[in-house]
């Protein structure tokens, strides 16, 4: 497989293999807003009492996807703005609370494939699917045109593989056979990184039986993984239907829920960056209190909490109080307060780049501790080209930049604005320090929106078209007689 | 260093500030202020931290680059290149601080390597009212007037020094011989050889002017010498390969040593400032095109390696044509860009008026280099259209 771009850095503070419980907390609060999903009906009431795996509310907009309580407790509605808060929570066995009957007519006509997909959903399984492409939730009664299960995330820092199924290797394969059953003919890609450890060298004995799993084994490098990126270097096309994109994690939670008819609502999440005093994995549900976090795991002084990795997550703000249920690595980076004398003359001996512009690059790799500093001013694009050879889309972000500088939309869509996938590569090389990946979100977002209004436009018109032909038609008639 | 930031943030920052008497020059300020202490700016989006490269850096090792061949031009022609470079640093600096307060924009770093690039593409003795008309030339015409750096077409080195050899021709091809011995003319200041002077002199106004000249001549006499005319091996002379290649031949300020100049572009290379496709492209094209043309004719054309080492070719190559802004930002429109300008300047060298013809082949480049990045995005967009 021929890839484009990728770069790695070294950030310190890589969370090691160990996995730690956290302590129970006092409260939960569940955020009602995370990355994809907006739950927005609740259904449960202030100081009802909710058992482990009860529905909390649904995001109406995404199938009906659940929000599940992760312990038994009582419902607080309205103590905590966007939040379901449960306290007296307690630790009661995970209960299966699922109920055949509930099977909606449509996933019951699919057969067995419609019930295994049904408690998925309902089990809270199915939100660890993604489409590769659009980065939505799937249709879970849909079909894909091929299903990409990625053991790897190599946004520095999110939860690893291998730590997640280290000692469920069964369990991870017979998901996969439960994912294979769900499917007809469509491929399971399984991609696994192209090293020889012991631990893949197992893995790939596993999956050596299994003719339909096509192992495809990439190089550790960013963005490899990602599964937009993955989607196109396998020729798989958008137009073709979805792809299926899942992790470890959540091909895990597919053999919880198909086996034991259990819900996975307990999540292996990493804890890492130079801000945090002890790098490691934690087991953690959602709504877990992010001041508890924060106090054990980070370190004095001003830092940035992130839900999700360096290049891609997204700031930790003031008002959110709880974990959401997306979360997959918090990473920490202490915030930019001391400004240095002469910074732009040091030799460099602790600071990495892209360019060899630093001493560093005659030591090698080595843990860098980055802070949340921009380190420089924004300049004007001085055309340097590094923001295309990271690129791993392939686009060209200097060239898009400048079409949306001036305002050139059409040209950006011409350009392509709509493959990049989001990575953070560009903006992170660029020495003008212009916010490239945030433009050009906004600028997708932009042009299917305009698309969408276009679209609506034309079938609008068209229909008066026909409206008026027929009108004509009638009015022709009439005259006839 | 604590004290002096507190100084610069809480005593002086208030003036330049919204309200501050000296709220215009505001620019200033903060180009000042951010070059002593690293910006406060923080990141707001992701990615959450920053590759360490700026354009402070960036410029910098520019800079760094060119380091080798000033400090031959110091050797070989003197301290007349102090003042030069001085006049060209405040005169090209001047004209890029005013726009940046007129636009309300921050100063751009492109000048600070523009301002030690052009007095070394110059002649040793050319008068420094001269430096400083060509500068301010190049920095308002070849980049203001496109809306500042990033924006420009034209490298303003280039601009300037163009303009400087179609209005002064003789003064830009005064040439010196080069000091020679252990410290060449290091503690010397050479002077224009009289020649050129009594030109000049017949320009300005009265003899006052060279009387006292020539008063404060004969007190440093030993310091302040009159350069010897040389013709450069451009001009005819017949100089070796070797001595091209140490630098033992007249010309440019910066152009006379190869080894210092490739010293210094090699460096560029590596740390990833400039692109070696542009310079692979324009030395490799240079060469095919001057070996052509010594097989058909081995009297009338010099050999390929001279001509490679002759003149400005190198520097250009290395350091003027390299400037990502001016040329194409496509890689395959670099290896066009490198073609086109290495084989006209060999072309414009033997078939036309002007010798040293790299300058407007760089400048030449400079107009098709969009051109160039035109066809490449186009090829591109039609690859595209069908991924995904
Ligand atoms: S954010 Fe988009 S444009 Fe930038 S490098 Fe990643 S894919 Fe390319
Ligand atoms: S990295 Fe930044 S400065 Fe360099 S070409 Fe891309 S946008 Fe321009």
């Amino acid at each position: 497989m021929k890839f484009r771009g990728g770069y790695n850095i070294t950030l310190q503070g890589r969370p090691s293999k160990k996995v730690k419980i956290l302590p129970e907390p006092e409260a939960l609060y569940l955020p009602l807003e995370s990355k994809r999903f907006d739950f927005t009906s609740i259904y449960v009431e202030e100081g009802q009492k909710v058992d482990t795996g009860d529905v909390l509310a649904v995001d109406p907009g995404n199938y009906d996807v659940p929000l599940l309580s992760p312990r038994a407790g009582t419902v607080r509605l309205s103590s905590t703005e966007g939040h379901i808060v449960l306290e007296d929570i307690s630790t009661v066995d995970d209960v299966p609370d699922y109920d055949k009957d509930s099977i909606p007519h449509i996933a019951r006509q699919m057969g067995a494939s419609g019930e295994m997909r049904h408690k998925l959903l309902a089990l809270g399984a199915w939100q660890f699917f993604r489409d590769a492409y659009t980065n939505e939730l799937p249709d879970p009664m849909g079909t894909p045109q091929a299903v990409i299960v990625s053991t790897l995330s190599l946004d520095p820092f999110t939860a690893r593989g291998d730590v997640q199924f280290k000692n469920r290797l069964l369990q991870f394969t017979r998901g996969l056979e439960y994912l294979q059953s769900m499917l007809e003919y469509q491929p399971i890609y399984l991609v696994i990184p192209k090293s020889r450890t012991k631990f893949h060298d197992k893995v790939k004995d596993q999956i050596r039986g299994y003719a339909w799993v096509k192992l495809i084994e990439v190089p550790l490098e960013y963005t490899r993984t990602n599964f937009n990126i993955l989607a196109r270097n396998l020729g798989l096309k958008r137009a073709d239907g979805p792809i299926w994109g899942v992790k470890a994690g959540g091909v895990l939670a597919v053999d919880r829920a198909l086996t034991h008819t259990k819900t996975s609502l307990v999540r292996i999440v990493s804890i890492g960056g130079p801000g945090v005093k002890t790098p490691e994995h934690v087991k953690v549900m959602a709504g877990y209190p992010i001041a508890r976090i924060r106090e054990q795991y980070a370190r004095e002084g001003q830092m940035r909490l992130i839900n999700g990795g360096f290049f891609t997550g997204r700031m930790l703000g003031e008002d959110e109080i709880g974990l959401g249920v997306e979360i997959a690595g918090i990473t920490i980076i202490p915030e930019h307060t001391e400004r240095e004398f002469l910074g732009w003359l040091r030799p460099g001996f602790d600071r990495s780049s892209y360019s060899n512009a630093f001493l560093s690059t005659l030591r090698g790799k080595f843990a860098e501790k980055f802070t949340t500093t921009l380190r420089g001013e924004p300049r004007a694009c001085v055309s340097c080209n590094f923001c295309e050879e990271v690129c791993p889309a392939g686009i060209m972000p200097h060239l898009i930049h400048k079409y949306l500088y001036s305002d050139m939309i059409e040209e950006a869509d011409a350009a392509r604005v709509d493959l990049c996938v989001e990575c953070g590569l560009c903006s992170f090389v660029c020495p003008s320090k212009i916010e490239l990946r945030e433009e050009f979100i906004g600028a997708k977002v932009f042009i299917e929106e305009e698309k969408a209004e276009a679209e609506a436009q034309r079938i609008k018109q068209e229909e008066a078209v026909q409206k008026e032909q027929e009108r004509r038609k009638e009015s022709s008639e009439e005259n006839l007689y | 260093m604590k004290f002096l930031l507190n100084i610069f943030e809480k005593k002086i920052k208030p003036n330049f500030e919204e309200g501050g008497k000296l709220k215009v020059l505001k620019p200033l300020y903060e180009a000042i202020e951010n070059f002593a202490f690293s910006p406060a700016a923080r990141t707001i989006q992701a990615p959450h931290g920053r590759d360490a490269l700026d354009v402070k850096r960036y410029m910098t090792m520019v800079i760094i680059g060119l380091l080798p061949c000033t400090i031959a031009a110091f050797y070989f022609y003197g301290l007349r290149l102090l003042p030069m470079i001085i006049v060209s640093y405040a005169a090209g600096g001047a004209v890029e601080v005013l726009f940046a307060c007129i636009r309300k924009e921050e100063i751009q770093e492109g000048f600070l390597v523009t301002g030690l690039i052009f007095p070394l593409v110059l002649p040793p003795t050319l008068p420094l009212w001269m430096v400083a008309v060509g500068v301010m030339f190049g920095v308002f015409v070849g980049k203001e007037l496109f809306g500042g750096t990033g924006r420009n077409v034209f490298n303003p080195a280039i601009v300037g020094r163009v303009f400087l050899a179609l209005a002064y021709p003789t003064a830009m091809t005064t040439w010196v011989a080069t000091g020679k011995g252990l410290f060449g003319n290091m503690f010397k200041y050479v002077n224009a050889p009289p020649a050129a002077q009594a030109v000049e002199a017949a320009k300005k106004l009265g003899e006052v002017a060279t009387e006292t000249a020539n008063a404060s001549q004969a007190w440093y006499s030993d310091i302040i010498v009159d350069g010897v005319t040389s013709a450069t091996p451009l001009g005819g002379a017949d100089v070796s390969a070797v001595d091209m290649f140490f630098g033992n031949v007249s010309g440019s300020l910066g152009e006379s040593s190869a080894l210092m100049i490739i010293a210094g572009g090699v460096f560029l290379l590596m740390t990833r400032v400039s692109n070696w496709r542009t310079v692979v492209s324009i030395l490799g094209s240079a060469a095919v095109m001057s070996f052509a043309l010594n097989k058909s004719n081995p009297d009338e054309y010099m050999p390929a390696l001279n001509s490679l080492l002759a003149g400005g070719l190198l520097f250009g190559a290395f350091f003027m044509a390299t400037d990502p802004v001016s040329g194409p930002i496509t890689n395959a429109g670099k290896y066009g860009y490198g073609i086109l300008i290495g084989s006209l300047a060999i072309l414009i060298r033997n078939f036309s008026a002007f010798p040293e013809g790299v300058m407007f082949a760089i400048l030449l480049g400079n107009i098709v280099a969009p051109i160039l990045d035109e066809i490449v995005f186009s090829i591109r967009f039609r690859r595209l259209r069908n991924e995904g």
